[in-house]
């Protein structure tokens, strides 16, 4: 029998605890929607029958290349955009150049289909702009489709692309720089053999991000995407029509599962071959350039950025017009909030109150598992690693369809309930968590906590007194990341949200559905006067930690 | 003939001069040394040559052709870094491709001379691995024959062997100088180490707050350093003030508080100078011997010992609180406490004197 030492007893406990979350909430969920999918009529046969049905409908097929397509031409648009304003942050003269990465941050927090259905109020068919180009006889197609997708997703995720590019662009050794120079290649191609090439994982690890949020995007396809199915859509609409038999709707969900791994899986591939970080010991120097080349870099900087927050300002404004019906009236009116309140309160009771419940579960979870894979290597950790990243690689509409189908009876009945919803945000959380205290604790020398033990406070305890204090700033931090990301988390929660417990962003949904324009707007503005606030309070501590995952 | 002009050559950062009015030959196959403490504008020197530092004043010409004009790519230097500055993303082979690319070197040629640049830094054969996988000294070659490969002007290098520990360090300044003796190529070598200076250099420029305090032959810097900085400097040495209290034949004679020492210069009566003594130069009588002819004898009380093996480092007490320190080979600390009072000799010649 091996004797475990005292020492790994700790983190052997938090593993132990982890792998039954993780578990009962992300690996058996998953597992009965693969189960699903391999399984026949009578949920006890197993059959392949379910792929080829969803395999041989051009319909189905068409959302799965829609959904690639879309997430293709939007990873490659975000990083078009993000890596020359990534360049400009990192490394020219730029005015405001703080508040501009204030900025750039906000569009991570606000939801992404709020500025999808402002782009409809805006430019869809019956748009405010739409209509005053129509009115002076300029001819405007719509904005629906992969085209208005794939914008929205761009300037929504942008800062995806940005911001590891900008702490890459800041990392790369002048020296080398310089050292193309000095054998004969001029700045350009210094630029494009050199630089390029060693921020390119960086570039990568953003756009895997991206591509990431657009297969797995809900809110934005159900807004924009009209005629044109993609698959986390289809996977709802599906498993939302066929109750108690979730075949097809698995088949879609394997599916999802399937696209993302595969892009993991080429990064992975990439990286592998390539480790390019250089010694630095100081961010390089703002580069002299041109004055028209500064004033471009200025103009385009702040353009990239400023037209990212257009959707959200829209929102603000078309919130506090008069509506009737679907249809904007010219003047200013506070109607639709006493709409949307009249209803009920509830829903935002809910979001306020579940967001801080899955925030602090998230922390309480993910903060272990941090500490647990950064202090102490072993093959187990390793494997929490994994465990703890993969719901980072699952569409919120699949794990959602997984916590249904497991717990909808059985000893454990969760549907219907709010602890769905909170486990489920939790759970699609805890890759960001880990991520995030595991980037702090790597700055934080493990000789201070070996003085605790060593001076006789018990490792948990020593974790407990020591660690976490030491590691607060970045937890609070983390912790207000998840609780805004969850307020306007929408694709788990739609499938998973019962009656009583529909947060703002059902609302928001169910709006959409109908003709109720004012509430919509009317709700996105509330969720982004809730995001927007504790963000800038703690701006501070997000700076220093912002997107430490991946 | 002259391969390197700098001429009355400047550099401020705001108020600060870091490169004040410099003006400098080196010629043909010379491994010349920029030394001098950190700060004191060396390295900045070196990246004016390099283009990676603007002149606010002044020229720069290899040969006749003026450089300080053109940008750094096109100015046919090779810089070795002191972080090597190795390329991340290429392996050795396509580090040492990089030079030869960016000159349009055809393939098959590219081939040969990226086969014998590696040959010459003993990496044959490492074409193919990439840099994560090599050792300090290894990038260092590397990051060498990437720059002998494509055949600069000048060879510069930043301090090159400051990140390898001192064994490798010793090894590659060796290996460093016979390269450049071997392909003839004109070295311009900072650093802030005397000894690496000493051990590779054909001549030395020692510099100080931007300024060049002497240029010489490494030995007659060390020997005959222009002034009291140079000589602190450069190794260690007693630097005492004191007196002109007459002469004697050929020698001055300096009083140094009640005592007076002897050296061959030039000095008015009652003029106040500073000498230059090395620990080295200096000699223990054993009780009763004789001082070598031509030679002055100091009496002092021993004051503290340091035995390091092979040498030993001896203050002695010269009254007042002035100290002369002595290196004294093969001696042991039980024999020198033996003596109590202790006769140390030295050559008037070898004193160096500093008129203020």
């Amino acid at each position: 029998m091996i004797a475990i030492s005292r020492r790994d007893s700790f983190p052997l406990a938090i593993a132990i605890l982890a792998f039954a979350f993780l578990g009962l909430f992300l690996l058996y969920p998953l597992l009965n929607v693969f189960g699903a999918s391999f399984l026949d009529r009578t949920g006890k046969v197993l059959t392949l029958a379910n792929y080829v049905r969803i395999l041989s409908s051009s319909f189905y097929l068409g959302s799965l290349g829609n959904s690639l397509i879309l997430g293709i031409l939007s990873t490659l648009l975000t990083i078009a955009i993000g890596v020359p304003l990534a360049f400009c942050l990192a490394r020219l003269p730029i005015p405001g150049k703080s508040a501009l990465l204030a900025l750039a941050s906000l569009p991570l927090v606000l939801p992404s289909f709020v500025a999808a259905y402002a782009l409809v109020l805006l430019l869809g068919r019956a748009g405010i702009v739409t209509r005053l180009l129509r009115d002076i006889g300029v001819p405007f197609s719509s904005i629906y489709g992969v085209t208005g997708m794939t914008i929205v997703f761009a300037m929504t995720l942008f800062p995806f692309a940005v911001f590891p590019t900008l702490a890459a662009f800041k990392a790369v050794d002048v020296s080398v720089e310089e050292a193309g120079q000095n054998l004969g290649a001029s700045r350009w191609r210094t630029f494009r053999t050199v630089t390029l090439p060693i921020v390119m994982p960086a570039v990568l690890a953003g756009g895997l991000l991206v591509f990431i949020e657009v297969i797995e995007s809900f809110g934005v396809p159900f807004v924009l995407a009209e005629d044109k199915p993609v698959l986390a859509v289809e996977a709802y609409k599906l498993f939302v029509g066929e109750t108690g038999n979730p075949a097809s709707a698995g088949v879609l969900g394997v599916l999802l599962i399937v696209c993302t791994a595969i892009a993991l899986l080429i990064q992975r591939h990439y990286l592998g071959r390539r480790r390019f970080s250089t010694a630095t010991r100081r961010p390089p120097p703002e580069l002299v350039v041109k004055p028209w080349l500064r004033r471009l870099a200025c103009a385009y900087s702040w353009g990239v950025v400023l037209i990212s927050l257009v959707p959200f300002f829209a929102i603000i404004v078309i919130s506090l017009m008069e509506f009737r019906g679907p249809v904007m009236q010219s003047s200013p009116s506070l109607n639709n909030f006493r709409d949307l309140f009249g209803q009920s309160w509830r829903p935002l009771i809910n979001t306020l109150s579940l967001s801080t419940a899955a925030a602090v579960t998230a922390a309480v979870i993910g903060v272990p598992i941090g500490f647990a894979i950064t202090r102490f290597r072993s093959r187990v950790s390793d494997l929490l690693d994994v465990l703890a990243m993969t719901p980072f690689a699952v569409a919120g509409t699949v794990l959602a369809i997984g916590l249904i189908i497991s717990f909808n009876s059985g000893g454990l009945v969760l549907t219907g309930g709010w602890l769905i919803l909170v486990l489920a945000w939790v759970v699609r959380k805890i890759p960001f968590n880990v991520r995030a205290s595991a980037a702090i604790l790597y700055q934080i020398d493990p000789s201070l906590e070996e003085a605790s033990i060593n001076l006789g406070v018990s490792p948990p305890m020593t974790f407990v007194r020591l660690t976490v204090p030491l590691m607060m700033g970045g937890v609070i931090g983390g912790m207000v990341l998840t609780w805004v990301t969850v307020a306007s988390e929408l694709s788990s929660t739609v499938v998973l949200y019962s009656g009583p417990w529909a947060t703002m962003t059902v609302v928001m949904f169910q709006a959409l559905e109908g003709t109720g324009a004012g509430i919509a707007s009317a709700a996105a503005t509330v969720l982004i006067v809730f995001t927007v606030l504790p963000v800038a309070l703690v701006y501070r501590l997000l700076r220093r930690h912002e997107l430490g995952m991946m | 003939m002259t391969a390197i002009s700098i001429d009355r050559v400047s550099r401020s950062y705001g108020t600060v001069r870091a490169v004040d009015d410099v003006s400098l030959e080196v010629e043909h196959g010379e491994f010349f040394t920029l030394l001098g403490p950190s700060g004191c504008g060396k390295t900045t020197l070196l990246r004016m040559i390099a283009g990676f530092a603007d002149l606010t004043a002044g020229q720069i010409r290899f040969g006749n052709k003026r450089i300080d004009t053109l940008p750094p790519h096109r100015r046919n230097t090779a810089m070795v870094f002191q972080n090597y500055a190795i390329f991340p993303n290429l392996t050795v082979g396509g580090n040492v491709a990089y030079g030869l690319r960016a000159r349009g070197v055809a393939e098959e040629e590219m081939k040969v001379r990226i086969a014998r640049a590696l040959r010459l830094v003993h990496l044959d054969g490492y074409g193919a691995r990439w840099p994560h996988q090599l050792s300090g000294g290894q990038l260092q070659r590397v990051a060498i024959a990437r720059c002998l490969v494509i055949e600069p002007e000048v060879l510069l290098l930043d301090e090159p062997l400051s990140n390898l520990d001192a064994k490798l360090r010793v090894e590659m300044r060796a290996e460093i100088r016979q390269l450049q003796q071997q392909l003839k190529i004109t070295a311009i070598y900072v650093t802030h180490d005397q000894e690496e200076a000493l051990a590779m250099s054909d001549r030395v420029a020692v510099m100080r707050a931007g300024k060049l305090e002497q240029v010489a032959r490494a030995q007659d810097i060390y020997r005959a350093p222009a002034t009291p900085f140079v000589a602190e400097f450069m190794g260690t040495t007693n630097l005492l003030t004191g007196t002109i209290a007459g002469r004697d034949g050929e020698a001055l004679r300096i009083r140094v508080g009640q005592r007076e020492f002897r050296a061959i210069g030039n000095a008015r009566d009652g003029e106040s100078v500073s000498f230059s003594l090395r620990p080295e130069t200096i000699r223990l009588l054993d009780t009763g011997e004789a001082p070598p002819p031509g030679w002055s004898v100091v009496e002092a009380d021993l004051g503290a010992v340091e035995f390091l093996g092979a040498i030993s480092r001896i203050e002695l007490d010269i009254g007042d609180g002035a100290m002369l320190r002595v290196a004294g080979l093969d001696l042991l600390p039980d024999q020198l406490k033996a003596r109590g009072r202790i006769a140390a000799a030295y050559d008037p010649r070898r004193v160096t004197v500093f008129r203020e």
